[in-house]
């Protein structure tokens, strides 16, 4: 057979490895062999893709460094920065934060941000999990890329040497360019060439490929330039109504920190692609963001209602039903992941809580006994033993419940939640400065947790150590303003504090 | 300008009526002539004007002023530190303001003032045995002093030393009657387990002031445990006609009312502590219990499961959660629930009369049978238990044991009947009546009377009222909360990679 047409067919079929040796071959025997040089670029380049629409890390640089948002001191619910109190969400004390006033997601992206640290120093104190998906770095790391690692996949050299590449040459052949550009783009992450070839290649098209300028606008976007890629994306919208460039014209908005623009925009693609679900989820995605649950759910749904199988949406909304005290709906939807495939250890911790709290009692331990055995990293399995305390907890059984939360600070030793409960196992006991202690450490790890300043509160309240309850206090109701608990302490200790 | 103004203001904080706990070392002012005004010592020049800028709360002009006064004087002057250390009081930090106080002190020794405040600081700050010496020391300075007494009395309450502390609080309120001072004696008789003494102490408070509602509603909450209902309810509702919005006494006030059946009323009062207070667990207790009442098993249930939820260490909620799924015949669910509250409440035998109900429907005859022991053992004077057991034994066909028990229940229900205590059940009349002729009768008629025996088929008769909230004075739903997080309930895998896996991403 020949071996361009078989280099084609495994391209094809998604086989790369074996499509590059080909290609490889090939271009040894025939180095101006333009056909494989554009087929091997294009091979390399799928190896290691990723679509440019869910990549949106940010580095601890541009949280803090840069200023693209024009309004400092946003209206509540107009910003993701200080998201508002939201409709329908339920409150911090029923559903876990992981940053102060930003819920827990029932989904985590790469994109995902909750919060936003406030400093430079509080952003390198805090773990390094807490704000991203992916650990954070200084500034987005995934596109850092140092010669070493581009070398390895290639044993003999780079394949393109990018610095004696005429790119006036090829952005005038199309067939060529493309390729080549997305080659630059994604496997070389060399924005600063491919944003120079994209500007050639436009040029040389006459400004009349919609293509090129979402490549201009991505480019732009990469090296911060917002409203350079604004510009761009908004001038292929004109030639070419594309699902992907409303994708990157919001991501766009969501950078500049104006949600209600970009839903503005996704609501005009839905317009030309009415129940296009990566829209609908976009749209969903800000109103979790704005903290606006009952939207965000609303839309959820549509997702659903257009595509069933979604699983960014089936998790969104079974986890919204289980915070509302409806675990049993929660269960279904769950149970409907299940069905459809997916078998990871959070899903059937998921299912593990939603049967104990459903009242499924025959399914809750077996489901958890699954989660543990497919868990794969440590945090993962101090959160499963952290529910199996839980669980126990709601047997009554406490000694059980003391060694599932050990369990978990074995597993992850610097788990907030565990520290807290068992803080509160103790006092329960009496050990007042083992519970001291525990409170203190999950304050240290966790002070957007109101749970342990208030804890810390009422036992410093109740030994008479009236200053660390006043502070502690503080503290829980800066975490959580709505508390009332916490509120009727502040009270009382104002008032010790006044009479003479 | 500053003259004038500082003439006027003068005058106005004279007509001020000012809080007594300051005595200002601010001379009287001398007639105002036209000339010039008063020559004070540099001092204190300017302590009118910090003390009213204190006591208008205009704690930024008060700081601006003591500053200059301080660096004025080079740190001698009394008045204007102490101004300073309340301020630093008010804003919690206590550390800061000992200091500032024990500089007072020093400054002028024999003010006794300064070493109250000193010891108050340390009090606290939680060091009641130092607050406590020095405390002494103030009273020696000045003698019939409530403030002081009341003070040390409540330093002994938390160092555990109850006789001196009652001693010091009773010397205390014969020098000067106060709330606190009665509020912290009765303290120490509820931690004594002195409810009758609490009660006095609390009747004497009321009189004295009538219109507080925190006393009020403590004195009811009192009452209310030792059953007295009538009292109680008065209480309560002057509590409430002062403070309409008083979460305490609507929580007990509406209790009072579930027991007497009327759960509209205790309803639409729970609607405005709710909006009050949306996570007590207590509250959402009672609203489940409301329901419960009112027949809607499934309302009552979710309202106990969120309060479950809120609170996980509360075996209140348990056993009402228990007792709902019971009533639903849902045993399964009611065994779990009445089970953790036993692992929460093990000296209860109500619980274990339902445990053994729950067990009976689950066809563990022999672990029904334990815990319907182990419930006598732990309460025998429980009616409901006696009869119970007896028509799960009779139901066994163990008669003997059946009628023996049977006899004791009718015994109790005679003293009660004698008593006219309770107003009694009657639906558990009504099970008593007929198992009473089916353990008497003949073998044979018994037999023939199964068929149309209702009592055979396995009811379970109602047992005592759920119990209600907390009615102790503490807060209510003051234990620590456990945090109801799962964290990773809401988590999916956070690898990208695995992400492109699950997200069929178009």
């Amino acid at each position: 057979m020949d071996p361009m047409y078989m280099a084609y067919s495994l391209f094809r079929r998604r086989k790369f490895e074996d499509c590059i040796n080909i290609c490889t071959e090939l271009l040894e025997k025939n180095p101006y062999d333009q056909a494989a040089w554009s087929l091997k670029t294009r091979a390399l380049t799928e190896q290691v893709y990723v679509d440019e629409i869910d990549v949106d890390e940010e580095g601890i640089a541009e949280m803090l460094m840069d200023d693209n948002t024009i309004a400092q001191i946003t209206r509540p619910g107009t910003s993701l920065k200080k998201p508002g109190t939201g409709q329908g969400a339920p409150s911090a004390g029923v559903r876990p934060l992981s940053q102060s006033g930003r819920p827990l997601s029932g989904f985590v992206r790469p994109g995902t941000q909750s919060g936003r640290p406030g400093t430079m120093e509080q952003a390198i104190r805090t773990p390094r999990t807490a704000h991203t998906a992916r650990p954070v770095t200084s500034a987005s790391g995934r596109f850092v890329r140092l010669g070493t690692a581009s070398m390895l996949s290639t044993p003999d050299g780079p394949f393109i040497n990018l610095a004696r590449l005429n790119f006036s040459k090829y952005a005038a052949r199309p067939n060529l360019a493309k390729p080549l550009f997305e080659y630059i783009f994604h496997h070389e992450n060399d924005v600063r060439n491919a944003l120079e070839l994209a500007a050639l290649a436009t040029e040389a098209c006459g400004f009349k490929d919609w293509w090129w300028k979402v490549q201009l606008g991505k480019c732009y976007y990469r090296l911060g330039l917002y409203r350079d890629a604004e510009r761009q994306f908004k001038s292929a919208l004109k030639q070419q109504e594309m699902v992907d460039t409303y994708l990157y014209l919001c991501k766009v908005y969501v950078r500049l920190d104006q949600p209600l623009t970009a839903i503005d925009i996704y609501k005009q693609g839905l317009e030309k692609h009415p129940g296009e679900t990566a829209l609908l989820t976009g749209i969903a995605r800000i109103y979790e963001g704005l903290n606006d649950m009952t939207n965000a759910v609303k839309f959820y749904k549509q997702v659903l209602h257009n595509d069933n199988t979604h699983v960014e949406a089936i998790a969104c909304i079974a986890n919204y039903h289980f915070y509302t005290d409806q675990p049993e709906i929660a269960l279904r939807y769950y149970r409907r992941l299940l069905q459809m495939g997916v078998y990871n250890a959070e899903l059937f911790n998921n299912l593990g809580l939603c049967c104990f709290y459903a009242q499924q009692y025959d399914m809750t331990l077996s489901t958890f006994e699954r989660a543990l055995s497919l868990s794969t990293d440590d945090l993962l399995t101090a959160d499963i033993w952290y529910n199996i305390g839980q669980v126990a907890v709601g047997i009554g059984d406490t000694s059980l419940a003391l060694q599932c939360f050990r369990l978990a600070l074995v597993s992850n030793n610097d788990h907030p939640e565990a520290y807290n409960n068992l803080g509160v196992l103790e006092l329960r006991k009496g050990h007042l400065d083992q519970a001291r202690a525990f409170f203190q450490a999950a304050e240290s790890l966790a002070p957007h947790m109101f749970e342990p300043h208030y804890n810390f509160a009422t036992l410093s309240d109740q030994v008479g150590d009236l200053q660390s309850s006043y502070n502690a206090t503080k503290k829980a109701i800066e975490a959580y303003p709505e508390h009332c608990d916490s509120k009727e302490l502040l009270e009382q200790l104002k008032k010790h504090f006044s009479i003479l | 300008m500053e003259d004038d103004n500082a003439t006027n203001d003068a005058i106005k904080a004279a007509s001020n009526p000012s809080l007594d706990e300051i005595k200002q070392p601010v001379k009287a002012q001398p007639k105002p002539r036209p000339k010039k005004a008063p020559e004070l010592p540099i001092f204190e020049r300017r302590n009118w004007l910090i003390h009213l800028h204190y006591v208008r709360k205009e704690y930024e002009a008060c700081k601006m002023l003591i500053k200059e006064q301080v660096a004025e004087t080079s740190g001698m002057c009394e008045y204007p530190l102490y101004v300073q250390a309340l301020i630093l009081r008010q804003m919690g930090r206590i550390q800061e303001s000992l200091e500032c106080f024990q500089t007072c002190a020093l400054i002028n020794a024999q003010n006794s003032d300064n070493l109250k405040q000193v010891a108050r600081s340390l009090f606290l700050l939680g060091r009641h045995k130092a607050a406590i010496d020095v405390y002494s020391e103030a009273a020696r300075m000045s003698s019939r002093d409530w403030e002081i007494s009341h003070n040390q009395g409540v330093c002994y309450m938390y160092l555990k030393e109850y006789m001196k502390a009652k001693e010091m609080l009773k010397q205390a309120i014969q020098f000067n009657r106060h709330d606190l001072s009665y509020v912290m004696l009765a303290k120490i008789y509820l931690m004594e387990g002195d409810i009758h003494m609490a009660i006095d102490v609390y009747k004497r408070a009321i009189e004295f002031s009538p219109e507080n509602p925190e006393l009020l509603t403590t004195l009811g909450l009192l009452y209310l445990q030792m059953n007295q209902n009538q009292r109680a309810f008065e209480h309560l509702g002057n509590a409430l006609t002062y403070d309409p919005s008083n979460v305490k006494a609507i929580l007990a006030a509406g209790s009072m009312m579930q027991q007497h059946n009327d759960y509209d009323v205790a309803l639409t009062k729970y609607r405005i502590a709710a909006a009050a207070v949306p996570e007590s667990a207590p509250l959402w207790n009672n609203i489940g219990m409301c329901f419960f009442g009112r027949k809607k098993y499934v309302a009552a249930i979710s309202c106990l499961k969120r309060a479950g939820y809120l609170a996980s260490f509360d075996w209140r909620i348990l056993y009402n959660l228990g007792l709902v799924h019971l009533t639903m015949q849902q045993y399964a669910s009611a065994f779990h629930f009445l089970s953790a509250a036993i692992n929460l409440k093990p000296k209860m035998g109500q619980l274990f009369m339902l445990l053994a109900v729950a067990l009976t429907h689950l066809d563990d005859t022999d672990n029904a049978k334990q815990a319907y022991e182990q419930a006598l053992q732990l309460d025998s004077k429980d009616v409901s238990i006696l009869l119970n057991f007896s028509l799960f034994l009779y139901n066994l066909g163990d008669r003997k044991t059946a009628t023996k028990h049977f006899i004791a229940f009718e015994q109790s229900m005679q003293k009660l009947k004698d008593t006219g205590a309770a107003d009694l059940d009657a639906e558990l009349m009504d099970t008593a009546g007929k198992l009473g002729p089916a353990l008497q009768v003949g073998e044979s008629l018994v037999w023939k009377d199964k068929a149309n025996q209702p009592s055979t088929s396995p009811s379970a008769p109602l047992p005592a009222p759920p119990p209600y909230t907390d009615t102790s004075t503490e807060a209510l739903a003051n234990a620590p909360t456990p945090p109801t997080h799962d964290p990773a309930a809401s988590e999916q895998n956070s690898n990208t990679r695995s992400d492109r896996v699950a997200v069929p991403s178009q």
